[in-house]
């Protein structure tokens, strides 16, 4: 049992090409998560997710991962043009940007002097900034529009067997700028790892950001990801979250909205079964005046699985004119599937429109009943409402190529069952 | 084609259905009237198939008993139902969802899926008799369409699945002059000799449209009156109360 997590600070040594500086700064953030454990339900952000008992739980051990992933052949998406990425268990391995203007573009693997040293109270980022040595770097220069859409292939090897695995990687799109990404997470590793991820988003003026995170496939794999976003001036930010499949997977968003007029939207659509558990947990801090925020969640939950947003809106007193709304909705399928869900109002202006509300509920008996007059089985009926039911947020997906792979990704995933 | 025998019917102890008798042969249209809370949407909605119901006696469908078949075999074995109130099914596209049914019908018929190319010529077709904007077939199925659009919407779904037993569940309800004339022709020119109708209406303006060969009036559970469609006729002038 690992109740008492805890990292040898031998691991720090490990880790290649650092100075005294780094060194201590990893020490620091080690002893701190030492001392302080992974996150339980004390902690307000880990709610309705204790990690703790989660892990205590499912992992009889963890070691920290060392190994340096080999390349193994992986398949490229066929269904449209695409630039990519390629990380193996975090680490950058190659990028390919066939379609694009390469000056424009600068990608590297990770570098520890392109992180701030903020220090944190959240002990995964304190065990995120102890360990990371793998990720990536982007940065696109101003005024350059992409040509296709950018797929950065996540390939988890079969070699992960009680691992964890820290990765920091950060995404910069300046001045006038867009970028469309798909994050493609292939996971190869029959058995459990975890996964713990730090990411910047740096948006400047006027750029725009799109971001499709989905899965191939069902995984064993236990993720946390904290993104941490940053929104100048007429830019927009825009995420799909469509991560079913996976046995733990904690999204914890933060988007400062810094310049006027700026934009943010969180959308997911998701598929809940077994013994999934996924939360998703936004905060979206309308910091200058006639800035938008908007994010719809839809879950679908079946058998064990368990769903949660916590979603809280800030809006600082200088924020006037602020429209900020956020919905969720929860299909539960299933009577031992739970959804819990926190909305949060943290409003210190007078002139703003800020609206939230959450719904669950049971799949309509009634619309089932229609469907089954027209000769569908109970099931075929179900799922068709589940399917319709998601269907709503990928219909927001601009380019149809891209919408009908997402679609196919999701009837797997319904249908698959 | 359909035989109601001595049916009861109750849902949370209330009696809704008190032995009611039911004759129809292949080829026959029926019409049964009543007013509010007689039990003509229970009886659409038991005839369907739906569960919550306490039932006694029998139904018989082409010889049949239908007590223990479930509402899709029911639909594959070719009932449709007319819905008074047709549901509005969210990010289900209309076209996909009327494939998806006839399909799962053809197949359970033995017959071969149909291909899309020869699915769009008969809806095109179909929703063209009826005068259905072809661009809500690509909408979500009823969200958004109005009233008319709805019940157009079934008769169309009753068109492309080809059913033997069609019951109309206040199919005229809501419907103006126009979409009502639509509808009425697009169930008379359905009719043949191995199709068998019931059309449940609480008024004669409908049957005006539609002729039934026999009309029975549906009071507290029980038929008590049966006629030829002059007793509609009759009904709409004296009105219910009257006709015991």
């Amino acid at each position: 049992m690992i109740e008492n997590f805890k990292i040898n600070l031998k691991e720090i040594d490990k880790i290649n090409l650092i100075n005294q500086d780094d060194k201590n700064y990893r020490i620091k953030n080690l002893e701190f998560f030492n001392q302080k454990g992974l996150p339980t339900k004390k902690d307000e952000d880990w709610k309705f997710s204790d990690l703790r008992e989660i892990f205590s739980k499912n992992f009889k051990k963890i070691d920290v991962n060392n190994s340096k992933p080999e390349e193994n052949k992986f398949r490229l998406i066929k269904d449209f043009d695409h630039n990519y990425i390629l990380l193996i268990n975090g680490r950058f391995i190659r990028s390919d940007f066939k379609f694009e203007d390469k000056n424009k573009i600068k990608i590297t693997s990770y570098k520890e002097e392109n992180f701030s040293r903020e220090q944190s109270n959240n002990s995964l980022i304190c065990l995120n900034n102890a360990l990371s040595n793998e990720g990536y770097n982007l940065l696109i220069e101003k005024d350059y529009k992409f040509e296709k859409v950018l797929v950065i292939y996540n390939l988890f090897s079969e070699d992960l067997s009680h691992k964890i695995l820290n990765n920091k990687n950060k995404i910069t799109v300046n001045k006038n700028s867009e970028l469309h990404i798909i994050e493609y997470t292939v996971n190869r590793s029959k058995d459990k790892f975890f996964n713990n991820t730090y990411e910047t988003i740096i948006l400047g003026e006027n750029a725009k950001f799109k971001n499709i995170s989905i899965q191939a496939g069902r995984s064993e794999g236990y993720f946390h990801k904290f993104l941490n976003g940053s929104i100048k001036s007429d830019s927009k930010y825009s995420s799909f979250i469509f991560s079913s499949g996976l046995k733990f997977n904690k999204q914890d968003i933060k988007i400062d909205l810094e310049g006027k007029n700026s934009y943010c939207e969180i959308k997911s659509a998701l598929f809940l079964n077994n013994e999934d558990h996924q939360e998703i947990k936004t905060l979206v801090n309308h910091l200058v005046p006639n800035c938008k925020s908007f994010q719809k969640i839809k879950s679908v939950l079946d058998s064990n699985a368990k769903g949660v947003y916590q979603g809280k809106i800030f809006v600082k007193d200088i924020a006037q004119k602020t429209d900020a709304y956020q919905l969720s909705k929860a299909l539960l399928i299933s009577e031992n599937s739970e959804f819990d869900s926190k909305p949060e109002l943290e409003i210190y202006a007078d002139d703003v429109k800020c609206s939230h509300g959450s719904t669950s509920g049971n799949v309509d008996e009634n619309s089932i009943h229609y469907l089954m007059t027209r000769g569908l089985t109970k099931k075929e009926a179900t799922q068709l409402l589940i399917n319709g039911f998601l269907k709503e947020i990928i219909n927001d997906i601009k380019s149809d190529t891209i919408k009908k792979f997402v679609e196919n990704k999701l009837e797997f995933q319904v249908y698959g069952y | 084609m359909l035989e109601i025998i001595n049916l009861k019917a109750s849902i949370n102890k209330r009696d809704i259905l008190n032995g009611l008798n039911l004759k129809i042969n292949p080829g026959e249209v029926h019409a049964i009237m009543g007013p509010n809370g007689s039990g003509k949407s229970t009886l659409a909605n038991i005839l369907s198939g739906k569960n919550g119901y306490k039932i006694t006696g029998d139904l018989k469908y082409k010889g049949e008993s239908l007590k223990d078949i479930p509402v899709e075999q029911r639909a594959q074995k070719g009932i449709f139902l007319a819905f008074q109130y047709p549901l509005e099914i969210p990010g289900v596209n209309t076209n996909n969802f009327l494939k998806t049914s006839l399909n799962t019908i053809r197949k359970a018929r033995g017959e071969k899926e149909i291909d899309t190319l020869a699915f769009l010529k008969l809806v095109k077709e179909k929703a063209n008799e009826l005068g259905i904007d072809e661009k809500i077939l690509s909408r979500q199925l009823n969200v958004g369409f109005s009233g008319g659009e709805k019940k157009k919407n079934e008769i169309l779904q009753m068109k492309i699945l080809d059913p033997n037993l069609i019951i109309l569940d206040e199919t005229d309800s809501g419907l103006d002059i126009d979409a009502l004339k639509t509808i009425a022709d697009g169930v008379n020119s359905s009719r043949s000799k191995d199709k068998s109708f019931l059309v449940i209406t609480h008024y004669q303006r409908l049957l005006d449209y539609i002729k039934p060969d026999f009309v029975h009036v549906l009071s507290s559970g029980k038929i008590i009156k049966s006629g030829s469609s002059e007793l509609a006729v009759e009904l709409e002038k004296k009105g219910y109360k009257k006709i015991n």
